[in-house]
């Protein structure tokens, strides 16, 4: 094995105990899913009609678009439509640079990302502040997301600590507010420990971080001229554009700013409001094991006095429409429920993969995107169909890597190694009696000398012993009668 | 061609096979025999708010006091409230120096504590840069599940009529960021407490 993936998950295995802590964090809310799974008696018919109302839905969607266009534009908002990555950010430069915006918030988006929105706006010389907390502390630490909903999660508290004594200049002055902060207007009986304040003594407190987090990010919600939010959701029949968030950020960063910009990707719209119900029922107990996020907000205009922009993006996404099969993928939401359930990702992490969405859906959607570039993550995959069960939208991520691997010879991307074996695998089957002579000699391999069969030469003994040949072979024991 | 007509021409050619939108009215999702008990619950639990209850003759300004006594800023345009500023007047920078901001919900949702809050202010900050958060809601419009409330919403004529936004609420704003510790407070409410009108 030698694709990107599996050497950078090699590197990641030289700490256990920074896998076993991700692995553990991350199945940590595959179980707390699990049991949001089992408290809900129509959890598969949620599931199964999600399913439904997505393939209806994007096998309509130009209809859908035009709905939800028409809704947007008399509910007085000012709709874009973006062929690329290009075109999209030249359209959000556009809207803020006639706005005369230096600074802009943002919640977190998956299509920002893929388009490098952030990078092409600083270099037209826009400030652009994430908003999420996870998303902040990256952007602070010039970091890369390592998983989609929960994306700094592998960054340690000291790490963090760190950053902020050494990046927000009022560090200090907010500190020292916060002993007076947890007092005033603070609950007269605790509601939870983890919600009353740290020690202030301890400095990388996650409670006394996040404070000074909020009060850092308070300036920014303050002194920019325009907010920036993803879409979880586009309702065709109202035009409502919704988004969901436990931090309460993408409404900070709307109802502070006069300014909304919404980037969403065409693949997000749903019908109407029934359908609603079913997916805001899904993606907080599927993303983070939650009943529901804390805000499931519903933006259909602009603010008194404001203004609002959605830019809808293909970039990719109508080409993936007419992938016989791949189309599928389209129904994805984006709650990180095949990453936190995937047994190689818990254990490599999302920088082992080479597309910045990692795990199943990121498999998939990279090879999607770019074959040639991101093929090394199709190995990343033990076929145990684990994101396949969880999926809420019944997206059938292992049978597309499956797919995606019979595809990477015509690739000119197969393991010359995994070739040659089966063309020999292929030379044996095809040989009944070069096979059985074969079998017969195979327990022979027992007897040679360790050091021939575990050095790192032979994959079968890699990351364990070479494992011993029985004395019969199954066809043996099939003919005696033993099995 | 426009770039919208490129798309839609695209979409349109790429799509092979349509499917129908299946019969949600099949689903069975789940009910409760006592709604308004299993609100108070999640409301207390998961969602991590305080609950008052307000019978009839209650004074909403005494409850609000009595939970946050050391409250020097109050914001609210509920008639019922004497508050120093006015989400219809004030501007959002008076708003973010709010220490409560007191606000109406019209439909609780039993299932996992959310409250449905139609933007009835000119500035919604209100409801987000407040440091606590109070939601008045009647218990007579607590439903089980999320599918009942947006079919009310869908029916009203009366929300996003005026203001274009509504959202639900369920809980203080929570993070849990860093190394996945749960806190209240990250950039929104750092409380909530909802009042429960019993009639």
């Amino acid at each position: 094995m030698s694709t990107i993936h599996s050497k950078a998950a090699e590197a990641y295995q030289q700490k256990p105990e920074v896998v076993e802590r991700h692995d553990k964090t991350f199945f940590g809310v595959r179980q707390k899913r699990d049991n949001m799974a089992r408290a809900l008696p129509e959890w598969e018919d949620l599931r199964t009609l999600a399913s439904q109302i997505k393939k209806h839905t994007i096998t309509h969607l130009a209809d859908y678009l035009e709905q939800f266009e028409q809704n947007a534009v008399r509910n007085g908002v000012h709709v874009h439509w973006a062929n690329d990555a290009d075109q999209y950010n030249a359209i959000v430069y556009d809207i803020l640079s006639s706005h005369g915006v230096k600074k802009v918030v943002k919640s977190k988006s998956m299509l920002t990302e893929e388009c490098h929105l952030n990078d092409s706006l600083e270099r037209h010389g826009i400030e652009v502040i994430e908003t999420d907390l996870g998303e902040r502390i990256l952007q602070m630490m010039k970091l890369a997301p390592s998983h989609i909903v929960m994306p700094a999660l592998h960054v340690h508290r000291e790490d963090i600590g760190a950053t902020f004594r050494r990046l927000i200049p009022n560090y200090a002055s907010i500190a020292s507010t916060y002993a007076a902060a947890n007092a005033v207007g603070a609950p007269a009986a605790p509601i939870a420990p983890s919600a009353v304040g740290g020690s202030p003594a301890d400095d990388n407190d996650p409670t006394f971080l996040t404070y000074v987090a909020r009060m850092h990010l308070r300036q920014q919600f303050m002194e920019a001229e325009a907010g920036m939010t993803g879409a979880n959701f586009g309702i065709a029949e109202t035009g409502d554009v919704v988004v969901c968030t436990n931090e309460g950020n993408a409404d900070m960063s709307t109802s502070i700013p006069k300014l909304h910009i919404v980037s969403m990707g065409i693949e997000k719209l749903i019908p109407n409001y029934a359908a609603m119900g079913v997916f805001q029922r899904l993606l907080a107990r599927n993303g983070t094991g939650q009943e529901t996020t804390v805000y499931t907000s519903h933006f259909r205009g602009p603010r008194p006095g404001g203004e609002m922009h959605i830019v809808l993006v293909d970039n990719g996404r109508s080409a993936i429409l007419g992938n016989e099969e791949h189309w599928q993928t389209l129904k994805c939401m984006r709650c990180g429920a095949c990453m936190n359930t995937c047994p190689v990702y818990r254990r490599s992490a999302g920088y082992s993969y080479t597309y910045f969405i990692p795990g199943p859906i990121g498999i998939n959607l990279g090879m999607l995107r770019a074959p040639l570039q991101y093929s090394d993550n199709v190995s990343a995959c033990s076929l145990c169909c684990s994101c396949d069960n969880v999926c809420p939208v019944q997206v059938d991520l292992s049978t597309q890597v499956y797919r995606w691997r019979q595809q990477l010879d015509s690739l000119g991307k197969a393991d010359p190694m995994k070739k040659t074996m089966s063309r020999g695998m292929s030379f044996l089957f095809d040989r009944p009696a070069v096979y059985k002579a074969a079998l017969w000699m195979s327990p022979a391999v027992n007897w040679l000398p360790a050091v021939l069969l575990n050095n790192g030469l032979n994959p079968w003994a890699y990351g364990h012993k070479m494992m011993k040949f029985p004395k019969k072979s199954f066809h043996q024991l099939w003919k005696e009668k033993k099995v | 061609m426009s770039t919208r007509e490129d798309i839609l021409g695209r979409l349109r050619q790429n799509t092979r096979e349509t499917y129908d939108m299946p019969d949600l009215s099949r689903l069975q999702p789940i009910v409760y025999a006592d709604p308004v008990a299993e609100f108070k619950h999640k409301t207390t639990t998961t969602a991590g708010a305080r609950l008052v209850e307000m019978k009839a003759g209650d004074d909403l300004n005494d409850i609000v006091r009595q939970a946050y006594p050391d409250a020097r800023v109050i914001a609210s345009n509920l008639p019922e409230v004497s508050a120093q500023l006015n989400p219809n007047t004030a501007t959002v920078e008076e708003l973010e120096k709010t220490d409560v901001g007191v606000i109406r919900g019209e439909i609780g949702v039993a299932e996992n504590a959310c409250v449905w809050i139609p933007q009835a202010m000119k500035e919604r900050a209100v409801c987000f840069a407040s440091e606590q958060l109070v939601i008045v809601l009647s218990a007579s419009t607590v439903v089980s599940n999320m599918h009942e409330a947006y079919a009310r919403i869908a029916a009203s004529q009366d929300y996003f009529k005026t203001y274009k936004f509504g959202t639900f609420i369920s809980g203080p704003s929570k993070t849990a960021d860093i190394e996945g510790a749960l806190v209240y407070g990250a950039q929104a409410a750092r409380g909530v407490t909802v009042v429960l009108q019993l009639q």
